[in-house]
């Protein structure tokens, strides 16, 4: 700048001089110099704003991961919440399932048990005749393979009712990737609003390698991705290719 | 037989411990990732291991390659119980040394049936 204002300076003085002695060569040559030196500053304004205006681009491209954020991660969000609420609900509804058909065996079990006591007691008072006894027998008699079945059932129903539990680890695994995110949201807006604000900040744009086998979770759609098996036997099938 | 569970959600932790009771495995013990689960295999006494893939500290493939790399824990067999079903995902396991490989949602007998194939293999070595 300072050397341009000398140039100008310089011109200006020898304009002067050539205007007073009459010399139009040197007025057109020294108004040549001035007017040159003036668009050499107006080009060199123009191009600051233009690299400003470049700069300012490229902050907004080192935000392109919330344009990405919001394109896809969003979306893919919204996906995964309604992942846990239908598991949360399938679970429940499993739960309840169970629950609904194990109480009326153990309420079966109860009935039939006081029937049968109520009985044993009038047995053991000697207030039981000889047809009733043989109707008692019966009854025992049937009462304990019952006994055995239903307590089979309540156990293998019970079994279900905790494997349905499962739901807590699977909805808590994308629930965490959810908090992930809004973190992730919260950290770029805070990002965008410090370069509204014009306190730029030049972040290295960082370039996360993506790691084929990181852990990611129940996978949300897997039917739509041929990258990811679907149940237990295409696992068994992928193994038993690999040789196992 | 002393199994260790390893998973970082403790409902699946007990889960997967009632199931073995149920299969007769009594004795279980827990750790919530690998690094907490390291110590305990280092300690020796386990026979065992079933750990879940996706856990915040040391994740579960991480641990197997550990518990392969050791000579003292190279042979304990383990089984992976985790939602991680990527096709990449179980052969890097099984290329790890996995034994078998069980994904979540599971039912009582494919983790009966998995658990019975290790050690069939095993008697038969």
């Amino acid at each position: 700048m300072e050397i341009n204002k000398t140039v100008q300076l310089e011109a200006a003085r020898a304009l002067v001089t050539a205007l007073e002695s009459d010399n139009e060569a040197s007025v057109e040559h020294q108004l040549a110099i001035l007017t040159q030196s003036q668009e050499s500053e107006l080009f060199h304004e123009v191009g600051k704003l233009t690299r400003e205006l470049h700069d300012a681009m490229n902050n907004f491209n080192l935000e392109s991961r919330l344009v990405d954020l919001t394109e896809n991660d969003m979306p893919n969000t919204r996906e995964r919440l309604n992942y846990v609420i239908t598991t949360t609900e399938d679970a429940a509804h499993k739960t309840l399932g169970y629950i609904d058909q194990t109480l009326p065996l153990a309420s079966e079990l109860k009935l039939t048990a006081e029937k049968i006591d109520e009985s044993w007691h009038r047995f053991r008072m000697r207030e039981m005749n000889a047809d009733e006894f043989r109707l008692l027998s019966k009854e025992i008699e049937v009462y304990l393979p019952e006994v055995k079945q239903h307590s089979e059932q309540i156990h293998a129903n019970l079994s279900e009712m905790m494997l349905a539990q499962g739901f807590q680890d699977l909805t808590g695994q994308v629930i965490r990737q959810v908090i992930d995110l809004v973190e992730e949201v919260e950290d770029n807006l805070v990002r965008l609003v410090k370069i509204a604000g014009k306190h730029i900040e030049n972040k290295p744009k960082d370039n996360k390698e993506v790691d084929p086998i990181k852990a990611e979770g129940p996978q949300i759609n897997a039917g739509d991705n041929p990258d990811v098996v679907n149940d237990q036997d295409e696992v068994d099938d992928l193994l038993s290719s690999l040789g196992f | 037989m002393k199994i260790l569970i390893v998973d970082d959600f403790s409902t699946m932790r007990r889960i997967i411990k009632n199931l073995l009771r149920d299969l007769g495995f009594n004795n279980t013990t827990e750790a919530d990732d690998g690094l907490t689960a390291l110590p305990i295999l280092q300690a020796g006494g386990i026979d065992f291991l079933v750990t879940d893939w996706n856990m915040p500290g040391m994740q579960g493939i991480d641990l197997l390659k550990a518990v392969r790399a050791d000579e003292k824990l190279s042979t304990i067999p383990v089984l992976m119980v985790t939602a991680e079903t990527k096709r990449e995902q179980i052969i890097v396991a099984a290329q790890a040394g996995v034994n078998g490989y069980v994904v979540k949602p599971f039912t009582a007998a494919t983790l009966k049936e998995k658990i019975d194939k290790i050690f069939e293999r095993i008697d038969a070595q």
